[in-house]
């Protein structure tokens, strides 16, 4: 077992919290509705990172707490859960907790069995940023589905991929199992609240997301199934490690080597450039190890990887094949500030709110945030992954080289330091 | 309790937040849970802010929760010692604020060389615009210390804020005017100023606060204390702006000062035209359409009495209706629009300012980023004239919406946002002239897990699914609904019939959905059940559609 030593610090670091995962969660699960309970604040959250910009008629919403509704320790939320199944006719609802109901001490449990039916269950899922980051509530909606998942005979021996994942990635992936002779049950979760998989201890659990690892807890400990312990199939070296592992859980010995070799092939340039790259990860998806891994793979030398959780059994692969490399949980921004000086790295996978203020400051950074949506997974999604690092290396190359001189940036940021602004 | 989808207002901690990051070193503190965070991203993307947003969270959890640390004291010196602010703001959060911490003690703990300020925020009481206006009045308080005045008269320009509506153009625009009256500028605050600018801010012989969300309270203080006159008026429009400048000499003449008046041609940007072609075109024959243009205005307080009188007088539209969802300021908007709008709409729920649009189908509907939505959903020109806003309303050029070149800016805006005039005559007689497009096909639902989730950068794809909805023709309604009683109050939707809808096709596409709402809500009235080409008929005739 692998002993990398990872540094822990303070967490003061900029993110988002749990409820953000709603936005893309509500749009895998079709028939789904996502409220909150919680306050102003949650409602601003939501608006402004997952998109008034999207939806006249979204499929989430805030109940929102006010002043008076903070005397009493059980809210009534049933006029807003008719009010939702009038209006959106959802097969489940989701009701997900907020810091202000955790700080009243709501019970949520009792709330949701409220008003849930055996039509309309309403289940809870635990989301507030007291105790969740970003993708981490995934793990929570998918916990709250595991009992609406069939029981399995024993005899049923069949994968389920746990992970939501686009339509066209989970049909790569069925055909991908189906090529290999790997019987497929489904995916937990599937686009439909009614579409779920039979779990039972037959079933191997083959997690796609790294940032599940309660679910696949659950199912084993309450389903008695198997978790498959290996790398996350990003990458051709993860993909590789991915089927094969897979597949010896269903008594088959197979040999993807040309495979990954052909992968590797076909992305060559990208891995040309990113050869020696010095490579710093600061962002919160949790999809940080294996983005850092594949790019060490790639020969890139990631000067750090800062990630909110490490999970030493669920990330276990993962971890090993990333020795040497400095890997640090609830990392501290500030410090990071410093390292990032000097260390000077050639690129910086950062969250959506440093990304913009990093480049300012005359550096290679992206969003990091983009890997929680863009199509990155199995064989099919290597030229995506390796050309979402790049792309920002080559355009930035590509650009006059006027941006390095502080004259043009005066004046854009009333408050910022060093630059001359429109004051006079 | 009730169900919120949008806010037309963000948080305190927001509004503590925009003023904190228009300021030269002063930083907030945010004793919040790690989610509460997210305002910052709306500063590096909308602002696009080439440096880290001046506002750090000091993380709260629940173990912290459970252990009762206080990391407080540690947030504030890792930032004193990386950003070296003058003046630190703390804040709690709607939930942090139930814990009923003394954050005062705790800040003290910290021990810093530089100011302190707890700032008593209540997130049940207060949202962005009452936080940072009291903030900011605050620390107007708190700083400005009473000093002669500058030798030349010079005015102070409060109000621009990072993440105001197009407050970097308006800022310009004022200036601009302000240079060509020969006046020069003492202090602009929040934007950019510093703790120091502040305390310089009595020397001023004027003030200028155009907006009433921001800047009011604060001028009226230095009016009261220092005896500083302030000029609160905003000048949107042509003949404001007039009355503006006319009002600024007045004032400083009042104080002492002569300022004498240039011939106008020196306020337009090359020095010897028309400062605004607002009054020439308006009465262009080109404009005459307007006057069969109804618009609808919703809003902050300024922008909302600004662009309902701009349009009244200066384009002569007429005015369908007006709102807004500044409740503390709607006595006001009231007041200055008496005579416009009879019934103001007040309300910070979008549904209910849906409805109203829904109800009234203008022509022209002004609004925020949540009625751009709305407009879209049944087919109306819409333009954005207050926050909140979406990425794209944050452009590069000069766009002011203030003074004489905002006016034109206005103007331009309003003119390609409506539906033209000539060219309507000739569709209207010609049917689609060649202009229509295919019918848009029902989108799939998005194959994709959330490409455009974390959106505010993807405003392109977005819109794609909400047009469709416009341009779809409605399912035909249930023809029974389940209710039990069937009350002629709340009458089925009428379904279309294909004659009828056949004939709907040839209505020029981009008024087929007012065309369709219209006939819709005739047939309610009349009892219709379903829409037949003669009821469409009807109804044609009836309303001159
Ligand atoms: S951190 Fe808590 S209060 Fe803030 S948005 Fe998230 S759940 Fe709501």
């Amino acid at each position: 077992m692998h002993k990398a030593s990872t540094i822990r610090e303070d967490g003061l670091y900029h993110s988002f919290c749990g409820l953000v995962s709603v936005g893309w969660l509500y749009q895998k699960i079709k028939d789904s509705f996502f409220l909150i309970l919680g306050t102003h604040t949650c409602a601003h959250l939501l608006q402004n990172t997952l998109g008034v910009m999207i939806f006249a008629r979204p499929r989430f919403a805030v109940s929102l707490l006010e002043e008076a509704d903070l005397s009493s320790s059980q809210p009534d939320i049933s006029a807003q859960i008719e009010e939702i199944k009038r209006e959106h006719h959802p097969s489940v609802i989701f009701l997900l907790s907020s810091c202000t109901p955790e700080v009243m001490k709501v019970e949520f449990e009792g709330l949701a069995a409220s008003v849930s039916t055996p039509e309309v269950p309403v289940l809870f899922v635990p989301a507030s940023g007291l105790d969740y980051t970003f993708s981490q509530s995934e793990d929570s909606v998918l916990q709250a589905l595991i009992p609406f998942c069939p029981p399995a005979p024993p005899e049923d021996k069949r994968v389920v991929f746990l992970g939501s994942v686009n339509d066209a990635i989970a049909d790569d992936f069925s055909l991908e199992a189906a090529r290999l002779g790997i019987p497929v049950a489904g995916f937990l979760p599937a686009s439909h609240f009614h579409e779920l998989p039979p779990i039972g201890p037959g079933t191997v659990v083959a997690p796609l997301q790294p940032y599940l690892h309660k679910t696949a807890t659950q199912l084993r400990n309450e389903r008695g199934c198997t978790v498959l312990s290996s790398l996350f199939p990003f990458g051709p070296d993860g993909t590789r490690r991915f089927w094969e592992d897979l597949a010896a859980q269903f008594g088959m010995k197979v040999d993807l080597s040309d495979r990954e070799a052909a992968a590797w092939e076909r992305i060559k340039r990208h891995t040309d450039l990113l050869r020696g790259k010095k490579i710093f990860f600061a962002s919160d998806t949790l999809m940080e190890l294996p983005l850092a891994r594949f790019l060490k793979a790639c020969g890139a030398e990631v000067v750090e990887c800062s990630t909110p959780y490490i999970n030493r059994r669920f990330h276990a692969a993962e971890l090993a094949a990333l020795d040497g490399v400095r890997l640090v949980e609830q990392a501290n921004f500030h410090r990071q500030l410093r390292t990032i000086a000097e260390t000077k790295p050639d690129l910086i996978i950062s969250n959506i709110i440093t990304t913009n203020p990093l480049v300012g400051q005359g550096v290679v950074a992206k969003w990091g945030t983009e890997y929680c949506f863009l199509p990155i997974h199995g064989w099919a999604g290597v030229n995506a992954l390796v050309t979402s690092f790049t792309r920002a290396l080559e355009r930035h190359a590509k650009l006059d080289p006027l941006g390095s001189d502080p004259i043009w940036l005066t004046g854009m940021m009333p408050s910022s330091p060093g630059v001359i602004s429109l004051q006079s | 309790m009730r169900l919120a989808y949008w806010m037309y207002e963000g948080t305190a901690h927001h509004g503590v937040g925009r003023i904190a990051n228009s300021m030269r070193n002063v930083h907030a503190v945010f004793h919040a849970p790690q989610g509460d965070d997210y305002v910052n991203a709306i500063f590096a993307m909308l602002d696009r802010t080439p440096n880290f947003p001046a506002m750090t969270t000091s993380v709260v959890s629940g173990t912290d929760l459970a252990r009762g640390t206080i990391r407080l004291p540690e947030t504030l010196k890792q930032v004193e010692e990386r950003v070296h602010p003058d003046l630190i703001v703390v804040v709690a959060s709607c939930s942090t604020i139930l814990l009923q911490e003394n954050l005062e003690i705790a800040a003290q703990h910290a021990g810093l060389q530089c100011e302190v300020m707890v700032y008593d925020a209540n997130p049940y009481r207060m949202q962005e615009i009452v936080a940072a206006e009291s903030l900011f009045t605050d620390l107007v308080k708190r700083f400005a210390k009473p000093q002669p005045r500058t030798e030349r008269p010079t005015v102070n320009i409060l109000g621009p804020a990072s993440l105001g509506f197009h407050a970097r153009h308006d800022l310009i625009s004022l200036r601009r005017m302000l240079k060509t009256l020969g006046i020069e500028v003492n202090v602009v605050a929040p934007w950019g100023a510093t703790i120091a600018d502040l305390r310089r801010l009595p020397a001023a012989w004027l003030t200028i606060a155009p907006y009433r969300e921001l800047g009011l309270r604060a001028a009226t203080y230095l009016e009261e204390q220092f005896g500083v006159p302030a000029l609160l008026d905003a000048p949107i429009g042509v003949q404001p702006t007039l009355r503006w400048i006319e009002r600024l000499r007045e004032l400083l003449a009042q104080a002492g000062a002569n300022i004498p008046m240039p011939p106008l041609t020196a306020f337009s940007l090359d020095g010897m035209s028309a400062p605004s072609a607002v009054p020439w075109m308006a009465r262009t024959a080109d404009m005459d359409s307007f006057s069969g243009k109804p618009a609808f205005v919703f809003g902050d307080a300024t922008h909302v009495v600004g662009i309902t009188r701009f349009l009244r007088d200066e384009l002569g539209m007429p005015i369908a209706g007006a709102g807004t969802y500044v409740k503390h300021q709607a006595n006001w908007v009231r007041e200055q629009l008496a005579g416009y709008v009879d019934d103001l709409l007040v309300t910070d729920e979008f549904q209910t300012v849906a409805a109203r649009i829904a109800e009234l189908r203008p022509e022209l509907v002004c609004g925020t980023q949540m009625e751009r939505h709305t407009s879209r959903r049944y087919d109306l020109n819409c333009m954005v004239i207050s926050p909140p806003t979406h990425i794209e309303n944050h452009l590069l050029a000069y766009r002011p919406f203030l003074g004489f070149d905002g006016a034109d800016v206005i103007a331009d805006e309003v003119y390609t946002t409506c539906t033209l005039g000539m060219e309507k005559h000739l569709i209207d007689l010609f049917g689609d002239a060649g202009l229509d497009l295919p019918e848009k096909v029902k989108a799939p639902s998005t194959p994709e897990p959330a490409p455009a989730a974390i959106a505010i950068e993807s405003p392109k794809p977005a819109d794609e699914p909400v047009v469709a909805v416009a341009a779809t023709p409605a399912a035909p309604a249930p023809v029974a609904p389940p209710a039990a009683s069937p009350a002629p109050a709340t009458p089925v939707d009428p379904v279309w019939a294909a004659d009828a809808e056949a004939m709907l096709k040839k209505v020029p596409f981009f008024v087929r959905g007012r065309v369709r709402g219209n006939v819709e809500k005739y047939a309610r009235q009349r009892g219709h059940a379903v829409i037949t080409a003669q009821v469409l008929l009807a109804a044609k005739e009836e309303l001159g559609a």
